[in-house]
């Protein structure tokens, strides 16, 4: 994130815009979908690989994917979230990112 | 294609070693030739898609995937070619029946790997129980279907010297 320290003080304070609405910063999380090309032991390598999962808790998470159609990966911030499906798309990976809960 | 009964891939003192012959590493770096061509191409060719996948799913994110698309593609694209590059230049050239590779050069021939056959799949339009022994001997695509195999156990070959 760039460094605001030497940024200019504001000499006109401006009253917050009325049509802006402040969203809470919403957690998000990361999906991945069961698709038929991905191996098993790529997928699992891959979450390793990437989100430094044991072996023991990517395998799980791999297995949720294969029996259950899908997995949540991981959580976050919705920039978080966003390099993190980025990454799983670099390997290949079906992912996904939704709002959590919704 | 003859297969060793020596693994292909496997992890050396220093880094690993992938015990294949030059021609099959020339043929994989064809195939790795045409991966980048599909890849410099026209961004709606459909054998493409698995490799851009959609990343928000749900009906009123679309605005935000219209945006991510236009942003990253263009980042996975890079993100590929870099990573066939570095494959083409550690497989190539070797003349023996095998090459060594840093961990980070494996890395980049797994995605690689994986690249092919996400493209090979889809213009397959392959399903997860594939059995060669039910593809007709006389399917048009039988070659096809015999090297997205061999891409296969050599990808899941790779992943167990990694886990080594």
């Amino acid at each position: 994130m760039k460094s605001m320290a030497n940024a200019p003080a504001p000499i006109v304070v401006d009253q917050p815009d009325q049509d802006e609405t402040v969203l809470p910063d919403t957690p998000w999380i990361v999906l991945v979908w069961n698709d038929p090309i991905n191996l098993m032991s790529y997928v699992t390598f891959v979450f390793q690989k990437l989100f430094g999962y044991s072996l023991e808790k990517a395998t799980e998470l791999m297995l949720d994917v294969h029996q259950k159609g899908r997995a949540v990966v991981s959580n976050g911030s919705r920039e978080k979230t966003e390099l993190d499906v980025f990454r799983l798309h670099e390997h290949g990976l079906w992912a996904t990112m939704q709002r959590d809960g919704s | 294609m003859a297969r060793k009964p020596k693994s292909p891939v496997e992890r050396i003192t220093q880094g690993f070693r992938v015990n294949l012959p030059a021609a099959d590493r020339e043929f994989i770096q064809r195939l790795l030739a045409q991966l980048r061509d599909l890849l410099l191409g026209p961004s709606d060719d459909d054998r493409l898609r698995r490799l851009f996948p959609t990343a928000y799913h749900q009906e009123n994110d679309r605005a935000m995937d219209d945006e991510y698309q236009r942003l990253m593609r263009e980042d996975l694209v890079a993100s590929r070619l870099t990573g066939i590059g570095l494959v083409e230049e550690c497989l190539g050239g070797a003349t023996k029946e095998s090459v060594r590779l840093t961990e980070a050069q494996l890395l980049a021939f797994v995605q690689a790997l994986n690249g092919l056959r996400l493209v090979l799949g889809t213009m397959l339009d392959i399903s997860e129980d594939l059995d060669l022994e039910e593809v007709a001997a006389d399917d048009p695509f039988v070659g096809e279907y015999h090297l997205y195999s061999y891409l296969s156990w050599l990808l899941d070959w790779c992943i167990r010297a990694l886990q080594t």
